[in-house]
């Protein structure tokens, strides 16, 4: 008899998701499906809008990853009417953006990934969550609070608001950061560092721990996909790059997307498949998010992130296909923003009322931005009219480009764990809470 | 505001089942919950969390399973998107005793109502069958194991029984907690012995008190930084009750007897006072919560937040309250310039309507007045003009001042009458291309009168 198991609704996830796998008489695996169960077309609705109205709508793609949803359609207007904005502008968007990477990165591993691997895999549903973590590692739960505080109020003092951001505006910032403000984070900011230190070394930790899962469960080839300028890991000015399965590395402008990333519409997904075009589907599906950015990456932009960056090399090679390496990939990426924000802090050019150009004129024609949010590559394709209208959009949205990967992966998962019975073989831990 | 919780024990033992349902959204009011952070650490032992599916790893069958009212309060958030939208919505109503709108999009439909222009063909189209980069061409909307979508995009009350409401894109953290602690019947409880007087650099001369304003420093406890009668400003009460109140206590007192005589100004500290001071809520409609408290009651869950104050603090509060149920619609007098400090009336006059790209404005007068479309006037209180303060005209997502009329015109009556503007109520209108967009961002799907696409 054919066996369906459903779990509904996926957990600790941002969206709505279902899972499907479907078993055979043989017990073997037949079907696996992903179902994102939810869309709700910003595509479609704004147009007709004013295309600076554009940034402080799209927001509401994402509550989590707000600042690039609204940097990202900022730059691609920006790029339809010519518009260059000022150095100091440029500055403030880029510590915006990494104090946003910080405290999404935070959250991630903290609150949605960790309880998974601190309580482990087999603990009670009631007690799988971060709430017990915080309950039962004060000192652990009370670090992660403060990171993602000082994250989440940096966002909040420069965007206005940490959650739907609106301070950009086509040709600038609308406000520099007061300095009495950027003293106040600059005071806190070694202590933030410490916090980063210690997350990298639990990090290690459970890696360590669990490195029969990391090295043996969902290890899945596919392409990659990242942003880097000139080769060197950076989530605001970078331009896309391809890595394939074998590790080689093509660099593409972002003009020219519709030539390298492709949309496939499956049938039982609201949100749609991606693939590297020249590849074709399903060949051609890659993931996306931090793996794909270190996947991606020569090197990192700052020193410590880089020493991670090296230290992940050595252990799982030049291109890492293990998905359990997300995590690892995404805490190197936390301590590379970390150190921008110092960096950032540290430039008087963030206080400098020269942050928005006046010149600024509508015009026909169509723009693209493109950034890294934290789960992804964030793409905005937008065709202006000549009043500044906004006639059509589209959006390659960050979680988008890796539901194809993790269906795939998901299907490599299902045989280990039904055809193989994996569960039966790995070494497990002892859980750091019982 | 988080109040001192001194007997964490009774908590735990009398923890209350809350369930958060998400519709389709983006997560940013479970995000703003979440950005509470050190502030959850004292309510967390207060709740049960049994549904939860964004932090906690319960499915959709232990909601299914639970006994119906067996949930005291449900917070459903997010857009009515979907059936499946609709479907958990209504098992929450079964399943909880008290269903909140949780953010602007369970209120008001939010931005993903703009939806509502178009036909839900048009929609799916664009989506799954035109965007550039479909590239292999499956001819497809997907259909299989998902569910269906609404035509239309409808506030939560139109699907289910709503008993209050927390609007906001999103609720601010403090709004949420209060929220909470509120409806659990947590109390304020008194911080520091000493009265915000007593080191009130106006306590001498200047006082607030003694030219009759409302000030709430004789009941407040110390602990802040002063900085509000530095600036001249009232004190508001954020610090919460002290354990002793001020030798200026009978002037608040006298003031208080005869509300419906105070300021505007007064009105506005009033309203920041009965939310940092007394938790209650910033929920549109304070009458909403009475009737919930009086439900909770009747059920012996919770008792009233104003039980365990110094009883000189309860004879001044007891009048506040008494003041809010008789003014139901106090909530409507405060909108977003009531809280914000810019200059109206200013140096500056809107002879055109400038686009949010054009300039830069200062940061001392009202954007109206510098010529921006500044949603303010007409756009509930509750957010503190957090956009403003940063240069950027409100956009409206707490929702409507005033329901059922034409928004364009009833901003533009709004800010000809009380503003410095020149120019003729049909300039303006004439100016702004896209009124949807401009009046109605975050509330299209409320307006009752609105059609939209077939």
């Amino acid at each position: 008899m054919v066996k369906e198991i459903e779990v509904e609704p996926i957990t600790r996830l941002e969206g709505h998701g279902g899972l499907r796998v479907v078993l055979g008489d043989d017990g073997k695996v037949q079907d696996v499906q992903f179902n994102i169960t939810s869309t709700r077309f910003f595509e479609k609705f704004c147009e007709g809008r004013y295309c600076e109205h554009i940034p402080r709508i799209t927001t509401r793609i994402c509550g989590i990853c707000p600042i690039p949803h609204h940097l990202t359609p900022t730059k691609a207007v920006e790029d339809a009417w010519g518009v260059k904005i000022p150095t100091p502008a440029l500055k403030l968007r880029q510590l915006l953006m990494n104090a946003k990477q910080y405290s999404s990165h935070v959250l991630h591993f903290y609150a949605l990934a960790a309880p998974d691997f601190l309580l482990g895999p087999m603990a009670d549903p009631a007690l799988r969550n971060v709430v017990h973590v915080i309950n039962k590692m004060p000192d652990v739960g009370a670090m992660a609070l403060k990171m993602m505080d000082f994250g989440q109020k940096l966002c909040a003092a420069i965007g206005g608001k940490s959650i739907h951001p609106i301070s950009a505006i086509v040709g600038g910032m609308k406000k520099p950061l007061d300095e009495e403000i950027r003293d106040k984070f600059l005071k806190e900011i070694d202590e933030q560092i410490e916090f980063t230190k210690k997350t990298v070394d639990i990090g290690l930790k459970i890696v360590e721990d669990y490195w029969d899962v990391v090295a043996n469960v969902g290890v899945v080839p596919t392409y990659y996909l990242g942003l880097t300028k000139n080769g060197v890991h950076d989530i605001y000015e970078g331009d896309i790059r391809i890595v394939n399965p074998e590790g080689n590395k093509i660099d593409y402008n972002a003009h020219k997307y519709l030539d390298v990333l492709g949309e496939h519409i499956p049938k039982h997904s609201y949100a749609t498949h991606m693939y590297y075009k020249p590849a074709g589907y399903p060949e051609g599906i890659y993931r996306a998010n931090c793996l794909g950015m270190i996947n991606a990456a020569d090197k990192m932009a700052t020193p410590l992130a880089d020493e991670a960056l090296k230290a992940f090399r050595d252990k799982v090679g030049p291109v890492s296909h293990h998905t359990f390496a997300y995590h690892w990939a995404r805490i190197i990426e936390t301590v590379e923003a970390i150190e921008l924000i110092k960096k950032y802090l540290e430039d008087p050019d963030i206080c400098n009322p020269d942050c928005k150009t006046l010149d600024i004129e509508p015009r026909e024609g169509q723009g693209i931005g493109v950034t890294e949010a934290p789960r992804g590559v964030l793409l905005y394709h937008i065709w202006s009219d000549a009043e500044g209208i906004c006639k059509k959009l589209n959006l390659l949205v960050a979680t988008n480009h890796n539901i194809a990967g993790i269906e795939k992966s998901l299907m490599h998962v299902a045989k280990q764990v039904f055809e193989d019975k994996i569960l039966e073989r790995l070494k497990l831990p002892d859980p750091w809470i019982k | 505001m988080i109040k001192n919780i001194e007997d964490n024990d009774n908590i735990v033992e009398s923890r209350v089942k809350v369930a958060f349902l998400q519709s389709s959204d983006c997560w940013g009011c479970h995000q703003s919950l979440l950005n509470a952070h050190l502030g959850l650490l004292p309510v967390l032992p207060a709740l049960e969390i049994v549904y939860w599916p964004c932090v906690v790893d319960f499915k959709y069958e232990s909601l299914e399973k639970r006994e119906d009212g067996e949930i005291l309060v449900g917070f459903v958030e997010g857009s009515m998107r979907t059936k499946q939208d609709i479907e958990a919505s209504k098992l929450m109503r079964r399943k909880c005793q008290l269903i909140i709108a949780f953010g602007s999009c369970s209120c008001y439909g939010n931005v993903h109502g703009l939806a509502n222009q178009f036909s839900i063909d048009d929609l799916k189209n664009r989506k799954f069958l035109e965007v550039e980069s479909i590239a292999d061409y499956s001819n497809r909307i997907p259909d299989e194991h998902v569910p269906s979508f609404e035509n239309k995009i409808v506030p939560l009350d139109n699907v289910i029984k709503v008993d209050a409401y927390i609007s906001g894109c999103p609720p601010k953290p403090e709004q949420i907690i209060s929220s909470v602690l509120f409806l659990l019947g947590q109390k304020p409880f008194p911080m520091n012995v000493s009265a915000f007087c007593n080191e009130c650099s106006l306590n001498q001369s200047g006082c607030i008190l003694d030219e009759e304003k409302i000030c709430f420093g004789a009941i407040t406890s110390t602990g802040c930084t002063m900085k509000c009668p530095e600036n001249g400003k009232a004190c508001v009460g954020c610090m919460g009750p002290a354990r002793n109140v001020s030798s200026k206590i009978d002037k608040l007192n006298k003031i208080t007897d005869d509300l419906n005589s105070i300021s505007s100004g007064d009105k506005k500290n009033l309203y920041e006072f009965l939310t940092l001071f007394l938790n209650i809520p910033l929920m549109a409609g304070f009458d909403l919560a009475g009737d919930i408290l009086k439900q909770i009651k009747n059920k012996g869950k919770v008792s009233t937040p104003l039980t365990n104050l110094p009883s000189a603090i309860e004879e001044v509060t007891s009048k506040l309250l008494q003041y809010l149920r008789d003014n139901k619609n106090f909530h409507e007098i405060s909108n977003v310039c009531d809280t914000c400090s810019r200059i109206i009336g200013s140096r500056s006059t809107m002879t055109k309507v400038k686009r949010d790209y054009e300039g830069l404005p200062n940061l001392e007068e009202c954007l109206i007045e510098q010529g921006y479309i500044c949603m303010g006037p007409v756009t509930n209180a509750g957010c503190g003009a957090m956009c403003i303060n940063v240069n950027a005209p409100c956009s409206g997502c707490y929702g409507q001042t005033k329901w059922d009329v034409n928004q364009s015109e009833r901003f533009a009556d709004t800010i000809l009458k009380s503003f410095n503007v020149s120019i003729s109520k049909e300039e303006l209108l004439s100016q702004v291309k896209d009124h949807i967009g401009t009046f109605e961002k975050f509330t299209l799907a409320s307006n009752k009168g609105y059609k939209g696409g077939e």
